[in-house]
Protein backbone atom coordinates (compact mmCIF):
# COMPACT_ATOMS: atom_id res chain seq x y z
CA UNK A 1 0.00 0.00 0.00
CA UNK A 2 1.61 3.88 -1.28
CA UNK A 3 1.89 6.32 2.03
CA UNK A 4 -0.67 8.82 2.47
CA UNK A 5 -0.06 12.01 0.71
CA UNK A 6 0.47 15.27 1.65
CA UNK A 7 0.69 18.02 -0.82
CA UNK A 8 3.11 20.98 0.17
CA UNK A 9 2.48 24.46 -1.82
CA UNK A 10 5.28 26.57 -1.67
CA UNK A 11 6.12 30.01 -3.36
CA UNK A 12 9.93 31.11 -3.34
CA UNK A 13 9.15 34.36 -2.97
CA UNK A 14 7.17 33.60 -0.07
CA UNK A 15 9.80 34.43 3.02
CA UNK A 16 6.85 31.99 5.34
CA UNK A 17 7.85 29.70 2.76
CA UNK A 18 11.29 29.71 3.14
CA UNK A 19 10.78 29.48 7.12
CA UNK A 20 8.51 26.50 6.57
CA UNK A 21 11.27 24.42 4.52
CA UNK A 22 13.35 22.60 6.85
CA UNK A 23 10.44 21.78 8.91
CA UNK A 24 7.62 20.99 6.20
CA UNK A 25 10.83 18.58 4.63
CA UNK A 26 11.64 16.94 8.04
CA UNK A 27 7.64 15.80 7.84
CA UNK A 28 8.84 13.00 5.62
CA UNK A 29 11.26 12.04 7.76
CA UNK A 30 9.02 11.71 11.06
CA UNK A 31 6.02 9.71 9.25
CA UNK A 32 5.31 7.76 6.69
CA UNK A 33 3.96 10.00 4.25
CA UNK A 34 4.52 10.74 0.20
CA UNK A 35 5.10 14.53 0.79
CA UNK A 36 4.95 15.95 -2.38
CA UNK A 37 6.51 18.98 -3.37
CA UNK A 38 4.46 22.11 -5.19
CA UNK A 39 6.05 25.40 -6.69
CA UNK A 40 3.67 27.91 -7.42
CA UNK A 41 4.20 31.14 -9.06
CA UNK A 42 3.98 34.19 -6.79
CA UNK A 43 0.61 35.93 -5.44
CA UNK A 44 1.71 39.77 -7.02
CA UNK A 45 2.52 37.29 -10.34
CA UNK A 46 -0.96 36.11 -10.28
CA UNK A 47 -2.57 39.30 -10.23
CA UNK A 48 -3.17 40.07 -6.72
CA UNK A 49 -2.07 42.97 -4.83
CA UNK A 50 -0.14 43.00 -1.46
CA UNK A 51 -1.15 46.27 0.79
CA UNK A 52 2.13 48.17 1.69
CA UNK A 53 1.80 47.89 5.57
CA UNK A 54 1.70 43.64 4.91
CA UNK A 55 4.58 43.75 3.09
CA UNK A 56 6.47 45.95 5.84
CA UNK A 57 4.91 43.90 8.78
CA UNK A 58 5.92 40.45 6.59
CA UNK A 59 9.67 41.13 6.49
CA UNK A 60 9.68 42.24 10.19
CA UNK A 61 7.81 39.26 11.43
CA UNK A 62 9.74 36.41 9.22
CA UNK A 63 12.57 38.12 10.76
CA UNK A 64 12.00 37.82 13.92
CA UNK A 65 10.86 34.28 12.87
CA UNK A 66 13.88 33.27 11.34
CA UNK A 67 15.51 34.23 14.37
CA UNK A 68 13.62 31.94 16.54
CA UNK A 69 13.89 29.37 14.21
CA UNK A 70 18.09 29.79 13.74
CA UNK A 71 17.72 30.77 10.05
CA UNK A 72 19.52 33.56 8.22
CA UNK A 73 17.43 35.88 7.01
CA UNK A 74 17.98 39.78 6.18
CA UNK A 75 20.42 39.60 2.97
CA UNK A 76 17.54 39.49 0.47
CA UNK A 77 17.24 39.31 -3.22
CA UNK A 78 13.48 39.32 -4.44
CA UNK A 79 13.11 36.89 -6.77
CA UNK A 80 9.44 38.56 -8.14
CA UNK A 81 9.70 38.00 -11.91
CA UNK A 82 12.44 35.50 -13.49
CA UNK A 83 13.86 34.48 -10.23
CA UNK A 84 10.94 33.01 -9.08
CA UNK A 85 10.12 31.31 -12.21
CA UNK A 86 13.28 30.29 -12.96
CA UNK A 87 13.78 28.79 -9.81
CA UNK A 88 10.34 26.69 -9.82
CA UNK A 89 11.45 25.04 -12.91
CA UNK A 90 14.34 23.76 -11.57
CA UNK A 91 12.06 22.72 -8.45
CA UNK A 92 10.48 20.57 -10.78
CA UNK A 93 13.60 19.33 -12.32
CA UNK A 94 15.43 18.54 -9.17
CA UNK A 95 11.81 16.52 -7.96
CA UNK A 96 12.47 14.10 -10.96
CA UNK A 97 16.49 14.44 -10.28
CA UNK A 98 15.44 13.17 -6.54
CA UNK A 99 16.86 16.25 -5.07
CA UNK A 100 13.80 18.33 -4.25
CA UNK A 101 14.49 18.90 -0.84
CA UNK A 102 18.18 20.14 -1.30
CA UNK A 103 17.38 21.91 -4.04
CA UNK A 104 14.43 24.20 -2.12
CA UNK A 105 15.93 24.58 1.00
CA UNK A 106 19.38 25.98 -1.07
CA UNK A 107 17.54 28.38 -3.23
CA UNK A 108 15.37 29.59 -0.77
CA UNK A 109 18.23 30.41 2.19
CA UNK A 110 20.19 31.75 -1.21
CA UNK A 111 17.07 34.37 -2.03
CA UNK A 112 16.15 35.36 1.55
CA UNK A 113 19.53 35.06 3.38
CA UNK A 114 22.13 35.49 0.79
CA UNK A 115 20.54 38.20 -1.43
CA UNK A 116 21.93 35.80 -4.18
CA UNK A 117 19.84 36.59 -7.47
CA UNK A 118 17.78 33.50 -9.33
CA UNK A 119 17.40 35.41 -12.28
CA UNK A 120 21.02 35.41 -13.68
CA UNK A 121 22.94 32.45 -15.02
CA UNK A 122 25.80 32.91 -11.89
CA UNK A 123 23.33 33.00 -9.00
CA UNK A 124 21.20 30.49 -10.55
CA UNK A 125 23.68 27.96 -11.35
CA UNK A 126 25.20 28.16 -8.10
CA UNK A 127 22.50 27.14 -6.02
CA UNK A 128 22.04 24.32 -8.14
CA UNK A 129 25.19 23.27 -7.87
CA UNK A 130 25.24 23.49 -4.17
CA UNK A 131 22.07 21.63 -4.19
CA UNK A 132 24.03 18.40 -6.12
CA UNK A 133 22.16 19.57 -9.60
CA UNK A 134 23.85 19.49 -13.01
CA UNK A 135 23.89 22.60 -14.50
CA UNK A 136 23.27 21.24 -18.01
CA UNK A 137 19.83 19.57 -16.86
CA UNK A 138 18.69 22.27 -14.96
CA UNK A 139 19.24 24.45 -18.03
CA UNK A 140 16.96 22.18 -19.97
CA UNK A 141 14.22 22.57 -17.52
CA UNK A 142 14.02 26.55 -18.10
CA UNK A 143 12.65 26.06 -21.45
CA UNK A 144 10.93 23.17 -20.92
CA UNK A 145 6.57 23.75 -21.78
CA UNK A 146 5.86 20.42 -19.68
CA UNK A 147 7.95 21.66 -16.84
CA UNK A 148 5.88 25.18 -17.33
CA UNK A 149 3.17 23.54 -17.28
CA UNK A 150 3.30 21.47 -14.36
CA UNK A 151 4.35 24.87 -12.26
CA UNK A 152 0.98 26.48 -13.91
CA UNK A 153 -1.00 23.05 -12.76
CA UNK A 154 0.41 23.39 -9.25
CA UNK A 155 -1.07 27.31 -9.18
CA UNK A 156 -4.30 26.40 -10.58
CA UNK A 157 -4.61 23.59 -8.09
CA UNK A 158 -3.72 26.22 -5.02
CA UNK A 159 -6.58 28.38 -6.57
CA UNK A 160 -9.21 25.35 -7.13
CA UNK A 161 -8.65 24.39 -3.02
CA UNK A 162 -9.53 27.67 -2.62
CA UNK A 163 -6.45 28.90 -0.95
CA UNK A 164 -4.86 32.40 -0.97
CA UNK A 165 -1.25 32.33 0.06
CA UNK A 166 1.41 30.00 1.00
CA UNK A 167 3.04 27.68 2.54
CA UNK A 168 -0.30 25.55 2.56
CA UNK A 169 0.14 21.67 3.28
CA UNK A 170 -3.31 19.55 2.45
CA UNK A 171 -3.87 16.01 4.00
CA UNK A 172 -6.63 13.84 3.52
CA UNK A 173 -8.61 17.12 2.15
CA UNK A 174 -7.32 19.33 4.99
CA UNK A 175 -5.93 22.33 4.62
CA UNK A 176 -3.42 23.58 7.05
CA UNK A 177 -2.19 27.77 5.99
CA UNK A 178 0.88 28.81 7.32
CA UNK A 179 4.72 27.59 8.98
CA UNK A 180 2.56 28.32 12.19
CA UNK A 181 0.87 24.89 11.08
CA UNK A 182 3.28 22.64 10.88
CA UNK A 183 2.60 21.70 14.37
CA UNK A 184 -0.71 20.91 14.15
CA UNK A 185 -0.41 18.33 10.75
CA UNK A 186 1.66 16.43 12.93
CA UNK A 187 -0.74 15.74 15.43
CA UNK A 188 -2.57 15.03 12.99
CA UNK A 189 -0.59 12.80 11.04
CA UNK A 190 0.09 11.46 14.50
CA UNK A 191 -3.03 10.57 15.40
CA UNK A 192 -3.12 8.78 11.94
CA UNK A 193 -0.93 6.67 12.72
CA UNK A 194 1.64 7.97 10.64
CA UNK A 195 4.75 7.88 12.93
CA UNK A 196 7.43 6.01 12.15
CA UNK A 197 9.65 3.77 14.56
CA UNK B 1 20.38 50.68 -9.73
CA UNK B 2 16.75 51.12 -8.95
CA UNK B 3 16.07 47.14 -9.41
CA UNK B 4 18.72 46.97 -6.90
CA UNK B 5 17.26 49.21 -4.47
CA UNK B 6 14.10 47.43 -4.90
CA UNK B 7 14.81 43.62 -4.56
CA UNK B 8 18.26 44.00 -2.46
CA UNK B 9 18.57 47.46 -0.40
CA UNK B 10 15.00 48.57 0.92
CA UNK B 11 14.41 44.85 2.29
CA UNK B 12 17.58 44.85 3.94
CA UNK B 13 16.96 48.41 5.15
CA UNK B 14 13.09 47.28 6.78
CA UNK B 15 14.82 44.63 8.24
CA UNK B 16 17.59 45.96 10.06
CA UNK B 17 15.56 48.91 11.16
CA UNK B 18 13.35 46.14 12.79
CA UNK B 19 16.20 45.03 15.19
CA UNK B 20 16.56 48.10 16.57
CA UNK B 21 15.35 47.95 20.50
CA UNK B 22 17.31 50.75 22.20
CA UNK B 23 14.70 53.85 22.10
CA UNK B 24 11.71 51.32 23.54
CA UNK B 25 14.05 50.15 25.71
CA UNK B 26 14.45 53.37 27.25
CA UNK B 27 11.30 54.31 26.88
CA UNK B 28 10.09 51.01 29.09
CA UNK B 29 12.73 51.77 31.67
CA UNK B 30 12.01 55.21 31.88
CA UNK B 31 7.91 54.04 32.67
CA UNK B 32 9.12 51.97 35.47
CA UNK B 33 11.59 54.95 37.03
CA UNK B 34 8.12 56.57 37.13
CA UNK B 35 5.79 53.87 38.79
CA UNK B 36 4.35 52.92 35.46
CA UNK B 37 3.52 49.95 33.94
CA UNK B 38 4.13 48.65 30.63
CA UNK B 39 0.98 47.80 27.99
CA UNK B 40 0.14 45.65 25.92
CA UNK B 41 -3.10 46.56 23.09
CA UNK B 42 -4.65 43.64 22.12
CA UNK B 43 -6.86 44.48 19.02
CA UNK B 44 -9.74 41.20 18.65
CA UNK B 45 -12.77 40.89 17.58
CA UNK B 46 -15.47 38.89 19.73
CA UNK B 47 -16.71 37.16 16.07
CA UNK B 48 -13.31 35.43 15.53
CA UNK B 49 -12.15 32.19 17.08
CA UNK B 50 -8.48 33.21 16.43
CA UNK B 51 -9.27 36.43 18.72
CA UNK B 52 -10.97 34.47 21.51
CA UNK B 53 -7.71 32.13 21.77
CA UNK B 54 -5.73 35.11 21.99
CA UNK B 55 -7.85 36.29 24.59
CA UNK B 56 -7.74 33.47 26.45
CA UNK B 57 -4.19 32.35 25.96
CA UNK B 58 -2.50 36.07 26.60
CA UNK B 59 -4.67 36.61 29.78
CA UNK B 60 -2.98 33.50 31.28
CA UNK B 61 0.54 34.31 30.12
CA UNK B 62 0.70 38.38 31.39
CA UNK B 63 -0.32 37.41 34.40
CA UNK B 64 2.52 37.90 36.91
CA UNK B 65 4.03 41.15 34.48
CA UNK B 66 3.23 44.94 35.97
CA UNK B 67 1.56 45.40 32.66
CA UNK B 68 -1.79 47.09 31.44
CA UNK B 69 -3.67 44.10 29.32
CA UNK B 70 -5.32 46.57 27.23
CA UNK B 71 -8.64 44.83 25.50
CA UNK B 72 -9.64 47.09 22.00
CA UNK B 73 -12.87 45.41 20.64
CA UNK B 74 -13.03 46.27 16.87
CA UNK B 75 -15.72 45.32 14.40
CA UNK B 76 -14.64 46.72 10.95
CA UNK B 77 -11.18 45.73 9.99
CA UNK B 78 -9.18 43.68 7.59
CA UNK B 79 -7.66 44.01 3.96
CA UNK B 80 -9.59 46.53 2.02
CA UNK B 81 -11.23 44.81 -1.28
CA UNK B 82 -9.42 41.24 -0.11
CA UNK B 83 -10.93 38.84 -2.58
CA UNK B 84 -10.67 36.00 -0.16
CA UNK B 85 -12.46 37.23 2.29
CA UNK B 86 -15.37 35.25 2.57
CA UNK B 87 -12.64 31.86 2.24
CA UNK B 88 -10.65 33.36 5.33
CA UNK B 89 -13.88 33.39 7.81
CA UNK B 90 -14.66 29.77 6.45
CA UNK B 91 -10.79 28.58 7.34
CA UNK B 92 -11.10 30.19 10.48
CA UNK B 93 -13.37 27.52 11.62
CA UNK B 94 -10.96 24.86 10.35
CA UNK B 95 -8.05 26.89 12.31
CA UNK B 96 -10.12 27.89 15.55
CA UNK B 97 -10.56 23.71 16.08
CA UNK B 98 -6.83 23.82 16.57
CA UNK B 99 -5.90 27.01 18.27
CA UNK B 100 -8.56 25.14 21.01
CA UNK B 101 -6.91 21.88 21.24
CA UNK B 102 -4.23 23.89 21.85
CA UNK B 103 -5.63 24.94 25.30
CA UNK B 104 -7.65 22.18 26.10
CA UNK B 105 -10.81 23.81 24.51
CA UNK B 106 -13.21 22.46 21.65
CA UNK B 107 -14.62 24.71 19.08
CA UNK B 108 -18.43 24.62 19.30
CA UNK B 109 -19.35 26.33 16.32
CA UNK B 110 -18.82 25.12 12.56
CA UNK B 111 -20.18 28.55 11.31
CA UNK B 112 -18.28 31.99 11.32
CA UNK B 113 -20.29 34.79 13.19
CA UNK B 114 -20.58 37.95 11.03
CA UNK B 115 -18.85 40.62 13.12
CA UNK B 116 -22.21 42.97 12.97
CA UNK B 117 -23.47 40.29 15.63
CA UNK B 118 -21.58 40.59 17.84
CA UNK B 119 -20.90 44.21 17.49
CA UNK B 120 -22.59 44.61 20.54
CA UNK B 121 -20.54 43.14 23.02
CA UNK B 122 -17.18 45.21 21.22
CA UNK B 123 -19.35 48.31 22.22
CA UNK B 124 -19.72 47.64 25.74
CA UNK B 125 -15.83 46.20 26.40
CA UNK B 126 -14.75 49.44 24.41
CA UNK B 127 -16.71 51.64 26.80
CA UNK B 128 -15.61 50.07 29.98
CA UNK B 129 -12.40 50.52 32.56
CA UNK B 130 -9.10 48.24 31.61
CA UNK B 131 -8.44 46.04 34.59
CA UNK B 132 -9.25 42.36 36.15
CA UNK B 133 -12.94 43.07 35.81
CA UNK B 134 -12.85 43.72 31.57
CA UNK B 135 -10.06 40.85 31.56
CA UNK B 136 -12.39 38.23 33.42
CA UNK B 137 -15.80 39.40 31.24
CA UNK B 138 -13.40 39.18 27.92
CA UNK B 139 -12.12 35.99 28.73
CA UNK B 140 -15.15 34.39 29.63
CA UNK B 141 -17.51 35.98 26.78
CA UNK B 142 -14.84 34.27 24.80
CA UNK B 143 -15.16 31.11 25.80
CA UNK B 144 -19.00 31.30 25.86
CA UNK B 145 -19.36 32.25 22.49
CA UNK B 146 -16.68 29.77 20.70
CA UNK B 147 -16.58 26.84 23.31
CA UNK B 148 -19.43 26.53 25.01
CA UNK B 149 -22.38 27.65 22.60
CA UNK B 150 -23.57 27.27 19.14
CA UNK B 151 -26.34 29.81 16.94
CA UNK B 152 -27.17 33.72 17.05
CA UNK B 153 -25.58 35.82 19.48
CA UNK B 154 -28.38 36.73 22.41
CA UNK B 155 -27.54 39.69 24.67
CA UNK B 156 -29.12 38.04 28.07
CA UNK B 157 -26.36 35.61 28.83
CA UNK B 158 -23.77 38.35 28.38
CA UNK B 159 -25.47 40.65 30.44
CA UNK B 160 -25.97 38.20 32.91
CA UNK B 161 -21.46 37.72 32.62
CA UNK B 162 -21.55 41.44 32.66
CA UNK B 163 -23.17 41.78 35.77
CA UNK B 164 -21.25 38.99 37.61
CA UNK B 165 -17.92 40.73 36.30
CA UNK B 166 -19.05 44.28 37.17
CA UNK B 167 -22.20 44.71 39.23
CA UNK B 168 -23.58 46.62 36.68
CA UNK B 169 -25.24 46.60 33.27
CA UNK B 170 -23.26 47.02 30.77
CA UNK B 171 -23.05 51.08 28.40
CA UNK B 172 -22.18 50.51 24.72
CA UNK B 173 -19.99 53.11 23.51
CA UNK B 174 -19.95 52.51 19.36
CA UNK B 175 -17.62 55.77 18.85
CA UNK B 176 -14.97 54.16 20.98
CA UNK B 177 -14.82 50.94 18.88
CA UNK B 178 -14.54 52.88 15.83
CA UNK B 179 -11.30 54.91 17.79
CA UNK B 180 -10.15 51.55 18.64
CA UNK B 181 -10.45 50.44 14.50
CA UNK B 182 -8.60 53.65 13.70
CA UNK B 183 -5.54 53.45 16.23
CA UNK B 184 -5.33 49.27 14.60
CA UNK B 185 -5.11 50.87 11.46
CA UNK B 186 -2.40 53.58 12.79
CA UNK B 187 -0.57 51.00 14.73
CA UNK B 188 -0.62 48.85 11.37
CA UNK B 189 -2.36 45.39 11.91
CA UNK B 190 -4.74 44.67 9.38
CA UNK B 191 -6.19 41.60 10.65
CA UNK B 192 -6.95 40.65 14.21
CA UNK B 193 -5.63 39.94 16.71
CA UNK B 194 -3.04 41.87 16.95
CA UNK B 195 -1.11 42.66 20.24
CA UNK B 196 0.73 45.75 20.14
CA UNK B 197 3.84 46.12 22.58
CA UNK B 198 6.02 49.47 22.40
CA UNK B 199 5.79 49.83 18.84
CA UNK B 200 5.99 46.42 17.67
CA UNK B 201 2.77 44.53 17.17
CA UNK B 202 2.41 40.23 16.63
CA UNK B 203 0.46 37.84 15.20
CA UNK B 204 -1.66 37.37 18.43
CA UNK B 205 -2.62 34.00 17.87
CA UNK B 206 1.09 32.73 17.01
CA UNK B 207 3.53 34.66 18.19
CA UNK B 208 3.33 34.44 22.46
CA UNK B 209 7.02 33.39 22.18
CA UNK B 210 7.60 36.35 20.33
CA UNK B 211 5.47 38.53 22.71
CA UNK B 212 7.41 36.92 25.65
CA UNK B 213 10.84 37.53 24.43
CA UNK B 214 9.53 41.94 23.79
CA UNK B 215 8.80 42.27 27.02
CA UNK B 216 11.59 40.20 28.22
CA UNK B 217 14.05 42.66 26.36
CA UNK B 218 11.42 45.91 27.42
CA UNK B 219 11.87 45.01 31.08
CA UNK B 220 8.33 43.59 31.96
CA UNK B 221 9.53 40.22 32.96
CA UNK B 222 7.36 38.09 35.44
CA UNK B 223 7.90 38.51 38.89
Amino acid sequence: MSAPRVDYFYSFRSPYSYLSGPRGFALADEFEIDLRFRGVIPMMMRGESVPTAKRLHTMRDVKREADRLGMPFGRIHDPLGEGATRTLAVSEYAIDAGRVREFVLTASQAIWGEATDPASEEGLRLICENAGLDWAGCSAALNDPAIAARVEANTQELVEIGHWGVPVFVFDGEHFWGQDRISDLALVLNDAGLARN
Amino acid sequence: MREKIEREVAPRLIVAASTVTLPARIAAAARRASGRSGRLELYFGFDDPASAFAVIDLAQRLEGRKLIFDLKPVVERGIEGDPALERKHAYAIVDGRRLGRRIGLTLSRSEPIAPSQAAFLAAWVAAAPRGAALTRFCDAACRMIWFESDGALEAAPYEALWHQCFGSAPTGDEAAVRANEKQMTRRGPYETPAAWVAGRWFFAQDRSAQIADWLDELGWRVK
